[in-house]
């Protein structure tokens, strides 16, 4: 809501400069900014009945601790029923209904330059001087009226939902709107003549010639106005207030302070004012307890203080018993119901900043249950050069597509901001591609980044998340050191650097296995193991996925942190022996079909005596090796636990591992 | 006789110098060898008066016994240098790259570690999450304009329940306080989203937000907890101030606003008391155990603390802008 402070001051009778102003509404609640002479206040959804002058008057009064001066000059009427005016109203949607009719309008002229200013300044544009001063009583107490031309509307008038299917109505300004049957209207015996608290209807609105009017002020129920401008693509003066809230006693008043200051730019003959209600608003009290507000807030407040600040804000008392005082709500701060809304009340004129303060509590310990594997990830990612980066997860389908499985069913947005991308991400590698591709168009020639971030699947009718911890690593061009060494990366080394950070982290019975494909990974790929529970892939990019996006070969992996559980357990230590270690190498030719993986396990399985380890030392193939061989120079280690090796023992341990690759994987020795 | 007074120093020069064996040896020779000049004088003492003869022999002895304790003492330095090769030591690295974490996850720790220490725990939760818990759960009931204040994304769905991705991440301490037990100190860190984007808002960001609920929890405890806060992560004493607003889940709320710079007053974020409709959904007692909450985006406060202006850097990738955050 923007005020003119000129405008505001004058009403306020205060000399407070336009900052000092600001500083007092915002320390109430009502945020505050200012814009040249103008000052825009910020009115939290709960708080419609401030949208106005008065409403800001009896805070700023309120916050002085004194009572405003001025009354509202207005007209006094009598007020009629009559069902040929007002037939009926819909209860449920219209607490009361007001219409005053005035005939024999003439000489009308418009608002002072000073009122029409202020409305301007509003946002409110002028329209007609009928119509400009509903629209300043409305800024000034808050209560939203519609005055159609009364020669125009076939009364009596009905309020309610839309019976017929397909209404339509061009309202004021030309577009024509299908009623929607959710919407409450203003209807007469031609049709929809408003829709309720948001715009009127071109047919009945007034014009320069106008000459009787139906002036209406009315409670619609916030419950059935709030959306509904937003379905029509109207958001008015009129709809903001009544979603908000508007006191269902200010009508009458409103339509008096309409006719007083009609009188100071019209003439006219006649003046009636019917109504109709649907039940009458009941009183509303609400209790208070000093002693428990005191330890709510950490305050000491005499019953007494706590009285005089809710008067000032216009709470009556109803009854004060020994504990409890109990107040009577004012109609328009239709947003308080608890006890909790008046400690509220009392802490907002005390001054939030008053209230004293207290040392920090710590809450009871814990077991520590959080899997802090992501912080741990994170962190060897970084020891080894990767940069962290995030990402929007809004993907298109296209690219969802390419990196995602068909059973991966998307999570889709009803309501994307850009229609091109209406998924959510299955996958983070689109984002890495893209970062990949940005950075190497700057001139960036090495890049290892990683995104850690949640991927979405619908599932039936629910959905799943789970976190993803996603990684890449790119040469544009071989990297060489000033010395032309090379520092060649291939599969192996990302194989290392994963090994790497897993096992750093404690996990050291990993599991390497050729992947099932999985996009965006080529046959180069490995799944990775726990057991049974797959925790990561690692492997070459398949760069037809990444819609051109990466150039030449890279590298990645996805890690599963919520698989993976950093309970650390306490490791047995066994005593180390004092003997020396013992090394023998052999060669080998196996078939190419053959894996190393196979040979491990081969070894491993055969519990050869005193071997403590082995390694692939050399693979070679070429001259001397069988076309479709391969020849694998290995190396074992022996100890014993006891004694010193004889070299009799260890040959032994040696034929048996040969006789073991011959006899299983065909291998044959190599001299 | 004239001895040189520098023989001492200008020895220990070159020797320092002086890069294999055979350069030492040949200083030796140079200096204790047959035509040294220690030597060489030894040998003209014959030449002089007695008087003379002795003070010579006396100084020319003690220059001998010097100069071969140094050239003893320098020998262990050379013989370990004799097959070194020797690099210009200042040429670069070998080629690395320097990694590190993203400035949105430093500031979101930085949060973090203030409370953990007080046994604040840690919850993430759902990013995607029904209406229950995002809203109604938090007093923000269907038709009620407060939900203008959030303009929420939802999900293409086929079954009853109304999907959206979380406008906040209060949907998680609804969860803990159905689920755990009270007292109930708690941080719920993760992204959040609203369907709107410019320059200063964008469609996802990342929020921290705390509760505490327990037996006499006062609004002086989470003013006190807040300013400490502030006062931790920003490293100074702090103009705080705190101003009354309106959440539904808060009542009464407030708006926290700090003193930046010559930035006049930023809000920095919104706490309240817990609202008692909030904890009686929850199955809180609300006689005995009150609450408090607040919220922070870590965007806002990175952008602060390390003076970022354009909020979309942050999910940019660029490597220039991401280069000067170290780790």
């Amino acid at each position: 809501m923007k005020i003119q402070y000129s405008y505001l001051k004058n009403f306020l009778n205060t000399n407070l400069s336009q900052k000092k102003l600001c500083d007092v509404f915002t320390q109430v609640g009502f945020e505050c900014d200012i814009e040249g002479d103008l000052i825009e206040f910020d009115i939290t959804p709960n708080r419609g009945d401030a949208l106005s002058l008065r409403g800001l008057e009896r805070e700023f009064y309120a916050y002085q601790s004194k009572k405003p001066s001025q009354k509202l000059e207005k007209s006094t009427l009598k007020l009629f029923q009559d069902r040929k005016i007002i037939n009926q109203i819909d209860g449920s949607g219209c607490g009361n209904y007001h219409l005053m009719l005035i005939k024999g309008l003439q000489k009308i002229k418009n608002l002072d330059s000073k009122k029409r200013s202020f409305i301007e300044s509003a946002g409110i544009p002028l329209i007609n001087p009928l119509v400009d001063l509903g629209n300043y009583v409305m800024l000034e107490i808050g209560a939203p009226m519609h005055v159609f031309d009364l020669d125009k509307l076939a009364l009596p008038i009905n309020v309610r939902f839309p019976q017929e299917e397909h209404n339509s109505v061009t309202v004021i300004g030309g577009d024509v709107k299908d009623v929607l049957s959710s919407s409450l209207t203003i209807q007469d015996q031609s049709g929809v003549q408003a829709i309720a608290g948001i715009i009127g209807s071109e047919a009945s609105s007034v014009s320069s010639s106008t000459s009787s009017i139906a002036v209406e002020a009315a409670f619609f129920r916030p419950e059935v106005i709030v959306n509904q401008a937003r379905k029509y693509g109207l958001a008015t003066d009129a709809s903001h207030r009544f979603e908000r809230g508007v006191d269902p006693e200010l009508q009458q008043t409103a339509l008096e302070r309409y006719l007083f200051l009609l009188d100071q730019i019209a003439e006219y003959d006649l003046v009636k004012l019917y109504y109709s209600y649907s039940h009458k608003s009941k009183e509303k009290n609400v209790k208070l307890n000093v002693a428990r507000f005191n330890k709510f807030s950490g305050l000491s407040l005499k019953a007494s203080k706590a009285i005089l600040i809710l008067k000032n804000l216009g709470f009556k008392v109803h009854s004060r018993g020994e504990k409890n005082v109990t107040f009577i709500i004012p109609s328009h701060r239709f947003d308080i119901s608890l006890e909790e809304d008046l400690y509220e009340e009392l802490l907002r004129s005390y001054g939030y900043d008053n209230i004293p303060i207290s040392k920090p509590k710590a809450g009871p310990i814990v077991n520590n249950r959080q899997n802090n594997t992501l912080d741990n990830l994170r962190l060897g990612l970084v020891h080894s050069g990767f940069k962290e980066l995030m990402h929007m997860p809004f993907v298109s389908r296209d690219s969802f597509h390419q990196l995602n499985s068909n059973n991966w069913k998307p999570a889709e947005l009803h309501n994307p901001i850009n229609e091109n991308e209406p998924l959510l991400r299955g996958s983070l590698f689109r984002s890495l591609f893209a970062a990949v591709n940005s950075n190497v168009k700057k001139g960036y020639t090495s890049i290892k980044i990683f995104e850690a971030g949640n991927v979405f699947q619908k599932e039936k009718s629910s959905f799943t998340q789970s976190l993803h911890l996603s990684g890449m690593i790119y040469h544009h061009e071989p990297q060489k050191a000033w010395n032309q060494k090379e520092l060649i990366y291939d599969f192996f080394s990302l194989k290392a650097e994963i090994s790497k950070l897993l096992q750093t982290l404690g996990m050291q019975n990993i599991e390497f296995q050729k992947a099932i494909s999985l996009m965006p990974f080529n046959e180069n790929a490995l799944d990775i193991y726990i057991g049974k529970q797959k925790i990561a892939v690692m492997g070459e990019i398949e760069l037809s996925v990444t819609e051109k996006l990466v150039k030449k070969q890279a590298y990645g992996f996805v890690i599963y942190p919520e698989k993976i559980s950093l309970v650390s357990i306490n490791p047995k230590i066994v005593k180390t022996s004092k003997f020396p270690l013992s090394t023998r190498d052999i060669n080998i030719v196996l078939d190419k079909s053959i894996s190393y993986k196979e040979v491990e396990i081969s070894i491993s399985q055969a519990a050869i005596k005193h071997l403590v380890s082995f390694n692939l030392i050399n693979t070679f193939e070429g001259k001397d090796i069988p076309k479709g061989s391969v020849s694998m120079t290995l190396r074992f280690t022996f100890q014993s636990r006891t004694k010193s090796l004889l070299e009799s023992e260890i040959n032994r341990s040696m034929q048996m591992t040969l006789k073991l690759l011959e006899k299983r994987l065909n291998a044959k020795i190599r001299l | 006789m004239q001895i040189p007074q520098d023989l001492i120093e200008t020895a220990a020069l070159k020797l320092k110098s002086i890069q294999s064996e055979a350069e030492f040896f040949q200083l030796r020779a140079q200096y204790l060898g047959k035509k040294s000049f220690v030597v060489t004088a030894f040998s003209k003492l014959r030449d002089l008066q007695s008087e003379e003869k002795v003070n010579a022999a006396k100084e020319l002895n003690v220059l001998k016994n010097n100069l071969t304790k140094l050239f003893e003492i320098s020998i262990e330095d050379i013989l370990g240098k004799s097959d070194l090769k020797k690099l210009d030591v200042t040429l670069p690295a070998d080629p690395f790259l320097v990694g590190s974490e993203h400035p949105i996850t430093k500031i979101s720790e930085k949060i973090i570690n203030y409370f953990t220490p007080l046994n604040y725990q840690i919850f993430s939760g759902n990013e995607i999450e029904t209406d229950f818990y995002n809203f109604e759960a938090l007093n923000f009931p269907e038709n009620h304009p407060a939900r203008q204040m959030h303009d929420t994304f939802y999900l293409s769905s086929s079954g009853n329940s109304e999907y959206l991705l979380r406008t906040h991440t209060s949907n998680t301490q609804v969860h803990a306080m159905l689920e755990e037990d009270l007292p109930l100190y708690m941080l719920s860190p993760g992204r959040v989203f609203r369907c709107d984007s410019d320059t200063t808002h964008l469609p996802m960001f990342t929020q921290i937000e705390g509760l505490v609920v327990d037996e006499d929890v006062t609004f002086g405890d989470l003013k006190g907890v807040l300013i400490d806060f502030l006062e931790n992560f920003f490293n100074e004493k702090m103009e705080v101030r705190f101003r009354p607003s309106y959440f539904p889940f808060t009542e009464p709320s407030a708006e926290v606003d700090i003193k930046f710079g010559n930035q006049g007053w930023l809000e920095i974020l919104g706490c309240g008391m817990v609202h008692p409709n909030v904890l009686n959904g929850c199955n809180i007692d609300t006689k005995k155990f009150r609450g408090f909450a607040f919220g922070m985006g870590v965007e806002r406060l990175a952008m602060l603390y390390y003076g970022v202006t354009d909020i979309r850097e942050f999910y940019s990738s660029n490597l220039d802008f991401l280069n000067q955050f170290p780790s």
